[in-house]
C-alpha cells in the first residue's frame, strides 16, 4: 500500500457501539491530504457512520480523530464545520424553504452572534451556487426540484461552507447516469483545481475505482484494506469483503479497473460442491 | 432572469410587511372593541378619549381598571403562548407541536393545583404572595418537558415520538390534577377550576406587571435563540455538520418555549390550542420569513385570546364562562382538520 501524501485527518482505533452491536471496532484510517479517499463496503459495514464519526456526530464514539495532528474534540462545533463539510445521505430540508436560503446557511460556521452576513459571506454563496450551477435556481423551492437538481444545491451548501475538507455520503445515490458523473466531476473538480480533500462513500464500485485515490474497503467495522484502485481491485477480495465472484479488467477509456460480477461468491462455492 | 427573480422576491418581502401591518391594524381594532364592549357599551371615541386622559369618572373607571387589564392581559398571555408554539413548530419540524400537545399546558395546570393545594389556608386565601403562582406553573410546565424528553431518549430529534410521550405526559399531569381537585378542600377546587378553564376576567394591572416583567427577558432570551432557527430547520445530521449544537440548542428552546407558555397560563389559565393554531395560520399568511412569521405568530395569538374573551362577554354574559373554552371549541376541530391533512399527504 503506496503512501500518498501526509494525512489531514487520522483516525485512530475508533469504536462506536449501538447498544450491543459493534459498529466500528477499533477503527483506524489515514486520509491523504489533497486526495480523494473513497471509503466501499457492503451495506451495514459502517462506512456512513465512519463519515459521520469522523465529523464527531456520534455520542460515545471512542478513539481518536486528528485533524493536522490536534484531536478534534477539543475544536467547538463551529470551529470543526469550517474545517470538515459533511452532506450527510439523504439531507431534508423545509420543503417551502429556497435554494438560496439552503446554500446560504453554508456560511453558518462563518457567522458570530454579533457578526452580520458580509459580503464575504455572499461571495462564498454565489461562488458556489454558480459552481454547481444552481445560480439559476436560486428563488427555487427545494420541494419543487428534481433529484438532481436538488443534490447540487446540498453540495452547493457544503461548498459554500468552504472547508478544505469535505465529507460526501453516497451524493450520486438515486440520480441517473449524466447526474451522478456531473456530480462525480464536480467534486473530482474542486479536488484538482482547489486542492480539497475529499472523502467519498460510494456504493458503485466501478464509479469508486474510478474516482478515488484512496480506495478503502470497510468490512464488519474495520478497515479491510486500503490502497489505490488497482491494488484493491482484485477477485480475492471482491469475494471476501463483498461475497462477489467477479472479473477484474481494466477500463480501456480511464484505466482504471473494473469489476464485473459473475454472481455471489458463496453461489459458486456451492455449485463447486455439486 | 435574475433581475426579474429579484423583483419577485422583493415582492414577496413587501407581501410579508403589508400583511404583518394589516394584522396589527386587525389587532388594534380588536383590542378596541374588547375594551368597548361589554355590560355597558362604550362607543370607540369615547375609549380613545379616554385612552388619551379624557371622559367621564365612571368610563375612566370601567375602561382603565375594568377592560383594559382584561385585555392587556389577554394580549399578552395569547402573544407569550403563540410565540412558543412557533419556536415548538419550527424546532421540531412538525406543524403539529405546541405547548399543549407537548404537556406543557398540562404540567403548568398540575404545577398550580399543587401550589393552590400546598399554600392555601381555609378562609381560601395564599398563605404566599400570588407571584408564586407563575413560578409553581413554570415549575410543572419545565419538569413536564423535561419528563417529555428523558422519556423520548435517544429519539428525542423524532418529532412524532415527542408529541406522543408528550400526549402520554399530559394524560398524567391531567389525571393527577383531577385528582388533587377531588381530594383537597372544595375551596380549592372552585378556585383550580377556574384557572384550569383559562379566563382572563379576574386580572389587575399588578398581575399584569407580574406577567410583563417575567416575560420579557423570556421573550428576549427567546428572540435571540430564535436567530438559530434556520439552520435547525434542517435535519440533524446535516444542521450539526455545518456547526450547531442541535442537542444542546433544542433543549435550550424547548426550555424557553415552555416558560413563555408556563408564564402566560400562570396567570389565564390553561387555554388551548392558541399555540397551535396562532403559528400554522402565521406561517400560511407569511411564509417562512422568521421575524414576520414571529411578529405575526404573537399578534394572531393575541388577537385569538382577546377575541376569545370578548367572545364569552358578549355571547354568554352575565355569566362568566371561561375564554378558554371558546378556544378549545374552536381549536379542536383545527387540529383535528391537521391531522387528516397530514395523514393525506402522508399516505
Amino acid at each position: 500500500m503506496a503512501e500518498l501524501a501526509p494525512s489531514r485527518i487520522e483516525v485512530r482505533d475508533l469504536t462506536l457501539m449501538y447498544g450491543h452491536d459493534t459498529v466500528l471496532d477499533a477503527l483506524s484510517l489515514p486520509v491523504p491530504a489533497g486526495k480523494v479517499t473513497v471509503l466501499a463496503g457492503p451495506n451495514g459495514c459502517g462506512k456512513s457512520t465512519l463519515l459521520r464519526a469522523i465529523r464527531r456526530l456520534h455520542q460515545g464514539q471512542r478513539g481518536q480523530i486528528l485533524l493536522d495532528g490536534v484531536d478534534i474534540g477539543a475544536l467547538g462545533a463551529k470551529d470543526l464545520a469550517r474545517q470538515i463539510g459533511l452532506l450527510a445521505q439523504s439531507p431534508s430540508a423545509p420543503p417551502d424553504m429556497s435554494v438560496e436560503e439552503l446554500v446560504r446557511l453554508g456560511r453558518y460556521p462563518h457567522q458570530a452572534m454579533l457578526q452580520p452576513w458580509s459580503e464575504k459571506d455572499g461571495a462564498a454563496v454565489n461562488r458556489a451556487m454558480v459552481g454547481t450551477g444552481v445560480d439559476t435556481l436560486k428563488h427555487r423551492r427545494i420541494g419543487s426540484l428534481s433529484g438532481g437538481q436538488l443534490q447540487r444545491a446540498w453540495i452547493a451548501m457544503v461548498l459554500a461552507q468552504e472547508t478544505d475538507i469535505i465529507c460526501l455520503d453516497e451524493p450520486v445515490n438515486h440520480l441517473d447516469m449524466a447526474h451522478q458523473l456531473d456530480c462525480l466531476d464536480l467534486v473530482a473538480k474542486l479536488n484538482r483545481e482547489a486542492g480539497r480533500t475529499i472523502v467519498l462513500v460510494l456504493h458503485d464500485l466501478n464509479l469508486a475505482a474510478r474516482y478515488a485515490d484512496q480506495l478503502v474497503f470497510v468490512h464488519e467495522g474495520r478497515v479491510r484494506a486500503l490502497g489505490r484502485p488497482e491494488e484493491l481491485m482484485t477477485p480475492e477480495l471482491l469475494a471476501e469483503v463483498f461475497e462477489v465472484d467477479a472479473a477484474i479488467m481494466t477500463d480501456p477509456v480511464h484505466g482504471r479497473p473494473i469489476c464485473i460480477p459473475r454472481g455471489r461468491a458463496k453461489a459458486k462455492s456451492v455449485r463447486e460442491i455439486a | 432572469m435574475s433581475l426579474v427573480m429579484d423583483r419577485a422576491s422583493a415582492q414577496h418581502g413587501l407581501r410579508a410587511g403589508a400583511i404583518v401591518l394589516v394584522v396589527f391594524g386587525l389587532f388594534v381594532l380588536l383590542g378596541l372593541a374588547g375594551i368597548g364592549f361589554g355590560s355597558t357599551w362604550i362607543s370607540l371615541d369615547k375609549v380613545l378619549h379616554v385612552i388619551f386622559g379624557g371622559g367621564e369618572k365612571s368610563e375612566r373607571l370601567v375602561v382603565l381598571q375594568l377592560r383594559t387589564p382584561r385585555v392587556m392581559a389577554a394580549a399578552i398571555a395569547g402573544a407569550a403562548i403563540a410565540f412558543s408554539g412557533y419556536l415548538l413548530q419550527r424546532i421540531t419540524r412538525n406543524e403539529l407541536a405546541s405547548p399543549g400537545v407537548l404537556g406543557v399546558v398540562d404540567g403548568a395546570a398540575l404545577g398550580v393545583v399543587l401550589f393552590l393545594a400546598l399554600y392555601s389556608n381555609e378562609s381560601n386565601a395564599l398563605t404566599v404572595p400570588v407571584a408564586w403562582q407563575p413560578l409553581a406553573a413554570a415549575t410543572g410546565a419545565l419538569a413536564a418537558i423535561t419528563l417529555v424528553f428523558i422519556l423520548s431518549g435517544r429519539q428525542a430529534s423524532s418529532a412524532i415520538r415527542l408529541i406522543l410521550f408528550g400526549i402520554a405526559v399530559a394524560a398524567v399531569a391531567k389525571a393527577l390534577t383531577t385528582i388533587f381537585m377531588l381530594i383537597g378542600p372544595i375551596y380549592q377546587a372552585a378556585q383550580a377550576a377556574r384557572w384550569l378553564a383559562g379566563s382572563v376576567n379576574a386580572i389587575g394591572w399588578s398581575e399584569i406587571q407580574i406577567m410583563a416583567w417575567a416575560l420579557l427577558p423570556v421573550t428576549a432570551i427567546a428572540g435571540l435563540l430564535a436567530r438559530e432557527l434556520p439552520p435547525a430547520d434542517l435535519d440533524d445530521v446535516s444542521s450539526r455538520s455545518i456547526g450547531l449544537n442541535l442537542p444542546v440548542y433544542r433543549v435550550a428552546v424547548f426550555a424557553v418555549a415552555a416558560l413563555l407558555t408556563a408564564i402566560a397560563v400562570a396567570f389565564v389559565g390553561g387555554v388551548g390550542f392558541i399555540g397551535l393554531i396562532a403559528p400554522h395560520l402565521a406561517r400560511l399568511l407569511v411564509g417562512r420569513a422568521r421575524f414576520a412569521g414571529i411578529v405575526t405568530s404573537m399578534m394572531l395569538g393575541a388577537m385569538m385570546l382577546v377575541g376569545a374573551d370578548l367572545l364569552v362577554r358578549v355571547a354568554f354574559a352575565p355569566t362568566e364562562v371561561p375564554a378558554g373554552t371558546v378556544t378549545a371549541i374552536v381549536g379542536a376541530p383545527y387540529f383535528l382538520f391537521l391531522l387528516m391533512r397530514k395523514d393525506k399527504t402522508n399516505g
